[in-house]
């Protein structure tokens, strides 16, 4: 090798060798550890416009219809709380699930799934509001609607902590977002029913400020009405009759237009929800929890197609709470189906029992988890009979009680709702007897909507009731609480002692 | 120009020779001998090797291209014998010129170099426990590298989650270490880090199915060396990355020499190893007409259609659906190389059509490793891979996938009574009373299989280049550029006369996932000598990983008809789209020396510092030290004594190392999308769903390691022993916090596991002759795992098995003190054989009408009712220990190798079996069923038939997999050398080969190497659906040019 092609080599590997260094710290200088997500928003980033502060309350409707991978709170899992671990409601053959059972034969215990994924959708329900009430006033935006948002937002907070105070007691109250992981600071130990009932209350009363009405793309948006409707039931439960009676009345004369259908299967009808007896409904939607899903259960829980196998959803007991309406009751038939006409062979279709119908969207039957019917958290046939309820309860069985059942019935039988009517009509009842006749109404009325349980406990009557059905005998004073989850006790056993019988 | 001369002299030297050949055997008289010697491995001439012929003196030495030349009085033929430092002696007959004498290297020998974390050592000084799978086992068939693993190493579990083509494996090196986070190993590829992430090749497309194997993408053939660092002295520089083991990959290489071409090719098929035992048409008859009985319902077949049955026979569905599937393999290989540039480039074609209908497996892979010394110091080189796969899965169905997961288990459960084709041949899809039709369509599973395209495709490049400088005798830096590019397309399609398509009309989706990585590393490597007594060599450096990756995906349904499936979404309704992207960062400083003196006592200290984005901003870098010693007990001078041993080596080794598979972003709080119908139309809404843990960081493992290492009979017997004890602290778990926080859990490093097992090599030359040999290596390993601290308190949960039914039962458990997959459930104690029983005895809460024939469960604790409480663990499906035995039989020119594999003391959830002993009115059931609970038949073991489906997890379901399988025997026929020159080649070798030819198993579902949920470690050996093992059957042959 000649020297000239020595040195230039000798200058190759200089280069080579620069070309090394430059190359290696190139890569260490150019990229930082701390990575910014682009495909999702860090909740400290979260709330900057009203759009934001919107978006964050359409999150705290949604816990009350939406939750990936579970059955939604109002699409089923309250159901089983509130009516399959009544009395007309029973799980079917096709119920699998061992808790489901449980409930249906009152002998869950503390490590109910049920009951464990009730609590946590009520409380992540309760957080998103907190979220949203807290992080609201720092964004920019019409002071008007913030307002409105955050007592949108209140109002659900209060939904949720009655059905909480309901469902178990005393539960803890938590009013605003957690700010640290550690474990200690995420606990709250169980506040008193009364505690709990002053939030409610609380929430509820500013939530009367919210519009009566709203714009055709924000219906279904919480109203003062609805505010006012469910401080009815507040007062109810609590066995306030004079409030209960003050605030209905506001409903009812407040001007908000509230009335009954005239025909009763028209509360569930999909092209007629929002209607005038709607108060206040969880939305559902086709394809709102997912593709190809809902979020509401019923429709596919309650009817599994044209086979005899008996659905997961199902009546206890024909005898005592089918066969008891009345000729003529149009409720029956709104409530239950005998028999379907099959579409694919235009026959009509006898199933062994009578199965749950309100949910079932009929031009839909293939995509039964698809169907919108919403479902109806008060309806103004509640108010009014909270309303008979509390006057019978305070004065008597008077006049004004009699036609505010009265009202229901004419409607069930599918007479003029405000003309009296001999055939239908109850007249000089007594207050023992009148207060036979709204629980009776009631049962009827509300089939599949979350009230029966509710009902039975606040008039102390579950395990009589609930005993004469057979398979539920197992039923006892303890059921008029459900236990707090076993697996929240685990974590925090000192701040949450268990209800009794549990 | 002079080397170029020297290939083309080369190749003419070898055309000549091989066209020469017959005419120089009859034209000797005095005979002259032309040969060349090389290293049978590396094809490296052996320069110096004395050759001499047996029986006379005469002996030659061969120069430095490796050749020796001969003149002798003695006549062809003859017997040379060649010998050389390092390799085997070796006798070769000779009956003309020239000859090619390849010398298989003496393995045994000291110096041999193994492959570690960037670098190689020599095996003598190695502290750690690193084992190279055996060559036998490289050159297995199968589609994918993990599979070449399979009782390789003492250490390693393969279980492979389902038979379909291209399939994922778990791969589990000393035990799960991790509850949430991942357990597979680290693979490093020609220096490329990878972690086998099969949703890498997942776009996330509804009912995709099980997940395509990402390293599938490699071709099996193009491997060289398997290594397996499984000790913290071995893996801790590997850093946040070595918790859970390394797997070194290296691709063949050119070498310096003869340019070769060869081919490798099998053509083969596959057949199911078992079918189920399900009830026939009449049985099943009996059976609904007892589940009517049960509902106080007529029956639904007389007894004269039952007899007719009988002999109709019915239906058989399963076998409708599974098929005999060829497979074949090609691959084409040219390698080679002169003083300054080496080159190895192959193409590859593997197709596999799967056993079940409508499954197969394709790759084509493109490989091109070149190396160019530049000078006498600069190196540099690049290693490429290119491969292309489609793959064809059985797609789940779109319902929530209760009992009934994918067209498998549909056709499983369809009554046997249903026809499967109408008279005119075409699928059954109405004739079905037993089920509802959905838009007049009553889907037909074996329809469902055949027309349901979900189609896979992954792209992948895989390469790197380097450079490498040596700056002096002693100090050499590198530095290495890779890239690892997967880029996914998936695409579904369900017509509408299928289960998934049928109530929308058709639903096609399709999906996109692009993950690319970059890495670069920089390592400075310095070796010295200090007098003879010191050997001390380091290595450091830093190097920085970048990956990146988007997925997006859309979906449409409600076709006019199925004609352009998945292409055109437009022409149907859309379904909610998707997209996400992702970026993680992770930046090292890595360090390792190593000192030796006298070759007796070698230290290895190693540490490693990485700086991960995954963290959290509190604690962004983690470091990760290891030290090992090891002492070669048999240079010292009692130890010369000790008669017939060899060697002797004892190693210790302790360090930590880290886990950082946790997901991307995980330490940051999020904020997710939820919906809500306002106004009628949806809105979206954002809530948040997950807290920020500024604190998150790597799981940690510390591992103690002690090994020893015996050669005795001459290095006939070589053992190698591991006892190893690992703690992993730290652990990622998503703790549960109390749910009136709003969240469920909060992901924190809180939890311990650990795991402690030994791990025996035993390799041995049973037979050593003349024209026989037969060589057995046997591994065994026994690992113990045990959940140590779960935090908050908490000493138990349950996890979401992703299937409502199962979801529900809640079949496993994690709990401190138990193995991670431990199954929880009741102990059965019989059948309720009367009312009196039915009275007294505690009854199941939830069941509230439990009737005589139903199934009795044990109260352990005894509170009079049947409740959550009294379940137990009945089992792990973590084995007790795995074995597998391994033989190599050559006579001649024929070997034989087969090879045991074993697994003892795991158990399987058979969900699939517990489904199919429930009685329904509208599926069909296990042959079980034929002796369930009558009056006149009152069976301890099997219930009275029921029209409930309520799955409970007995003991009964929890099976015994424990297995002992004839996993693979070849036989192959290699031509002898004279022959095969005759015909133009250096060497040819046919085969025919068997997998999974025998199972011995108690376990009663389609294979015992199950698991459904696949790389999942909080539900392993779950069994529900998985792609049934086949047995392959396979002829081959190896040609070389």
């Amino acid at each position: 090798m000649s020297l000239s092609k020595r040195n230039k080599k000798n200058k190759t590997m200089k280069k080579i060798f620069i070309v090394f260094i430059l190359s290696a710290g190139l890569f260490v200088s150019c990229t930082e550890l701390e990575v910014t997500p682009t495909s999702f928003t860090t909740t400290e980033n979260l709330f900057k416009t009203q759009d934001d502060a919107v978006a964050s309350v359409t999150a705290v409707y949604a816990s009350l219809t939406l939750d990936p991978g579970e059955q939604t709170l109002f699409g089923r899992n309250l159901y089983f709380l509130t009516d399959m671990a009544s009395d007309y409601a029973a799980a079917g053959v096709s119920a699998t699930n061992p808790q489901v059972r449980a409930l249906s034969s009152l002998t869950h215990d503390a490590t109910s799934d049920r009951v464990q994924v009730a609590w946590r959708q009520i409380y992540s329900g309760i957080n998103r509001a907190n979220v949203a009430i807290d992080n609201i006033p720092k964004v920019s935006g019409n002071e008007v609607i913030k307002t409105r948002l955050i007592n949108e937002a209140k109002f659900i907070r209060a939904l949720l902590y009655f059905q909480a105070v309901r469902l178990w007691g005393g539960v803890p109250i938590v009013l605003h977002e957690p700010t640290s992981i550690a474990v200690e600071s995420l606990k709250s130990k169980r506040a008193t029913v009364e505690e709990v009932y002053t939030q409610i209350i609380k929430d509820l009363t500013d939530a009367e400020s919210l519009p009566s009405t709203y714009g055709a793309t924000d219906i279904g948006r919480a109203t003062s009405g609805a505010a006012k409707s469910i401080l009815v039931k507040v007062y109810l439960t609590r066995k306030d009759w004079p409030n209960t009676i003050l605030k209905a009345r506001e409903v009812i004369n407040g001007g908000y237009g509230y009335a009954l259908f005239e025909n009763f299967a028209d509360a569930f009808e999909r092209t007629k929800e929002n209607g005038k007896e709607h108060i206040f409904s969880a939305q559902f939607e086709p394809n709102q929890a997912g593709n190809g899903s809902s979020g509401i259960n019923f429709a596919a829980t309650s009817f599994t197609g044209f086979t005899a196998t008996e659905p997961a959803d199902i009546i206890s007991d024909v005898a005592l709470f089918y066969d008891i309406y009345a000729a003529g009751d149009t409720r029956r038939d709104a409530s239950y189906m005998k028999q379907l006409l099959n579409p694919a062979t235009g026959t009509l279709y006898t199933f062994p029992k009578p199965l749950f119908k309100k949910y079932i969207d009929f031009t839909n039957l293939n995509a039964r988890s698809n169907t919108g019917v919403n479902f109806p958290i008060i309806r103004y046939a509640d108010v009014l009979l909270s309303l008979a309820e509390a006057i019978n309860e305070r004065d008597g069985a008077t006049l004004e009680a009699h036609e505010l059942v009265n009202q229901i019935r004419r409607r069930a039988f599918a007479k003029p709702i405000l003309t009296p009517n001999v055939t239908v009509d109850l007249v000089g009842r007594t207050t023992i007897q009148l207060r036979e006749d709204i629980r009776e109404e009631r049962k009827k009325e509300f089939v599949q909507e979350g009230q029966r349980w509710f009902d039975l406990v606040r008039w102390g009557t579950l395990v009589t009731e609930v005993k004469k059905v057979t398979a539920k005998n197992s039923v006892s004073e303890r059921n008029n609480l459900f236990p707090i989850p076993q697996s929240e006790r685990n974590i925090d056993p000192v701040g949450l002692p268990q209800n009794d019988g549990y | 120009m002079k080397k170029i001369l020297n290939i083309n002299s080369w190749l003419f030297i070898l055309l000549l020779s091989v066209s020469m050949n017959a005419q120089d055997n009859k034209l000797l008289i005095q005979s002259k001998l032309n040969g060349r010697v090389v290293d049978e491995v590396t094809n490296e001439p052996v320069i110096g090797a004395s050759v001499s012929i047996k029986g006379i003196t005469h002996g030659v030495v061969t120069d430095i291209d490796g050749k020796f030349y001969f003149q002798t009085g003695q006549k062809f033929p003859y017997t040379i014998i060649i010998s050389y430092i390092g390799y085997k002696k070796k006798e070769v007959y000779v009956d003309g010129s020239p000859v090619l004498v390849e010398l298989k290297p003496d393995v045994q020998e000291l110096n041999e170099l193994v492959v570690v974390g960037y670098g190689k050592q020599s095996k003598k000084d190695i502290t750690g426990s690193v084992v190279s799978v055996p060559k036998e086992n490289l050159s297995r068939v199968t589609a994918s590298a993990d599979n070449l693993l399979r009782g390789a190493v003492s250490g390693v579990v393969v279980t492979q989650s389902s038979g379909s083509p291209g399939a994922s494996s778990s791969v589990r090196i000393r035990g799960g270490s991790s509850i949430t986070a991942g357990n597979e190993p680290l693979y490093v590829v020609d220096g490329i880090l990878i972690y086998n992430d099969n949703s890498n090749a997942s776009a996330g497309v509804s009912n995709a199915g099980a997940s395509v194997n990402v390293l599938s993408t490699i071709s099996p053939g193009d491997i060289e060396s398997i290594e397996v660092l499984k000790d913290a002295s071995a893996t801790a520089i590997y850093g946040s990355r070595g918790a859970n083991g390394v797997i070194i990959i290296t691709t063949k290489k050119g070498t310096k020499g003869q340019d070769n071409i060869s081919y490798q090719g099998y053509v083969g098929f596959q057949k199911i190893t078992k079918k189920l035992d399900l009830l026939n048409a009449s049985d099943w008859a009996s059976l609904r007409n007892d589940v009517q009985a049960s509902i106080g319902q007529a029956p639904s077949f007389s007894a004269a259609q039952i007899e007719e049955l009988k002999t109709s026979g019915g239906y058989d569905w399963q076998s409708a659906a599974f098929r005999t599937a060829p497979v074949q393999n090609h691959q084409l290989s040219f390698s080679g190389g002169d003083e300054r540039s080496r080159y190895a480039v192959s193409a590859g074609f593997f197709d596999q059509e799967g056993i079940l209908l409508g499954t197969d497996f394709k790759r084509i892979s493109l490989r091109a490793n070149l190396e160019r010394n530049y000078s006498e110091n600069f190196k540099f080189g690049v290693n490429a891979n290119y491969s292309n796969s489609i793959s064809n899965g059985l797609a789940n169905r779109t319902a929530t996938s209760n009992r009934n997961p994918n067209a498998l288990t549909t056709l499983l459960y369809q009554p046997p009574v249903v026809p499967i084709y109408n008279a005119d041949g075409s699928y059954n899809l109405n004739n079905n009373p037993y089920a509802t039709a959905v838009n007049n369509i009553i889907p037909n599973p074996i329809n469902d299989l055949e027309n349901t395209v979900n189609e896979t495709k992954i792209d992948r490049i895989l390469t790197s280049l380097f450079g490498e400088y040596k700056v002096n005798k002693e100090i050499t830096a590198k530095v290495a550029v890779s890239g690892d590019i997967i880029n996914t397309k998936q695409n579904y399609y369900a017509p509408a006369t299928t289960e998934a398509g049928a109530a929308t009309k058709g639903f096609a989706s399709v999906g996109n996932r692009t993950v690319s990585s970059v890495l670069n590393e920089n390592t400075i490597n310095y070796n010295t000598r200090f007098g003879d007594d010191h050997k001390f060599s380091a290595l450091g450096g830093y190097t920085l990983q970048y990956t990146q990756g988007e997925v997006v995906n859309a979906g449409a349904n409600t076709f006019v008809n199925d004609n352009n499936e998945f292409n055109a979404l437009q022409d149907g309704v859309p379904v909610k789209p998707y997209s996400d992207a992702f970026e993680s960062v992770l930046k090292s400083w890595l360090a390792r020396v190593n000192y030796s003196y006298k070759g007796k006592y070698n230290l290895t200290l190693s540490a490693r510092a990485d700086g991960s984005s995954r963290f959290g901003s509190k604690s962004l870098w983690g470091y990760f030290p290891s030290a090992g010693f090891s002492w070669n007990i048999i240079d010292e001078d009692f130890a010369k004594d000790l008669k017939g041993v060899d060697d002797i080596k004892l190693r210790l080794s302790a360090g930590t190392t880290g886990n950082q598979e946790i997901g991307n972003y995980l330490a940051l709080s999020s904020v997710g999308s939820v919906n809500y119908s306002l106004g009628g139309t949806i809105q979206t809404g954002l809530a948040p769903t997950r807290l920020a843990n500024p604190d998150l960081k790597w799981e940690k493992t510390t591992q103690y390691n002690a090994g020893l290492d015996v050669s005795f009979l001459d290095r006939r017997v070589n053992l190698v022993f591991d006892a190893y004890y690992k703690k992993t602290s730290d652990l990622l778990i998503s703790v549960p916090v109390p749910l009136i926080s709003g969240y469920a859990s909060v992901l924190q490093n809180i939890g311990g596991v650990e795991n402690k097992g030994i791990e025996i090599g035993l390799n041995t030359e049973n037979i050593k002759t003349d024209g026989f040999s037969w060589n057995s290596n046997i591994v065994f390993s026994a690992n113990k795992n045990k959940v140590t601290e779960i935090g908050n308190g908490i000493e138990q949960f349950f996890p979401i098995v992703p299937n409502s039914t199962l979801l529900q039962q809640q079949p496993v458990t994690v709990k401190v003190g138990l193995p991670l997959g431990t199954f929880w459930g009741y102990k059965s104690d019989g059948i309720f054989q009367t009312q009196e029983e039915v009275n007294t005895q505690p009854k199941i809460n939830s069941l509230a009408n439990t009737r005589i024939g139903d199934r009795r469960y044990v109260d352990t604790n005894g509170d009079g009712v049947i409740t959550a409480t009294d379940k137990v663990s009945l089992g792990t499906s973590q084995p007790k220990f795995v074995a597998s035995f391994s033989n190599t039989v050559i006579y001649h020119d024929f070997d034989l190798n087969f090879s045991f594999q074993g697994s003892y003391g795991g158990k399987i959830f058979n969900a699939l079996k517990q489904q199919l002993e429930i009685s329904t009115l509208g599926t069909n059931a296990s042959t079980a069923l034929l002796d369930r609970w009558t009056p006149a038949n009152p069976s301890n073991e099997i219930p009275r038939a029921t029209s409930s489906p309520l799955g409970i997890v007995t003991e009964r379901y929890v099976e015994d997999a424990s297995f002992l399988r004839l996993k693979t025997i070849t036989l192959g026929y290699t031509l002898p050398k004279g022959i095969a020159s005759k015909i133009g080649t250096k060497s040819i070798k046919v085969y025919v080969s068997a997998e999974n030819l025998f199972t011995w198993t108690k376990y009663t579902g389609f294979d015992p190497e199950v698991s459904t949920f696949e790389q999942n470690n909080l539900y392993p050996g779950i069994d529900i659906g998985s792609y049934p093992n086949s047995k392959t059957f396979l002829t081959g042959i190896n040609v070389t040019f």
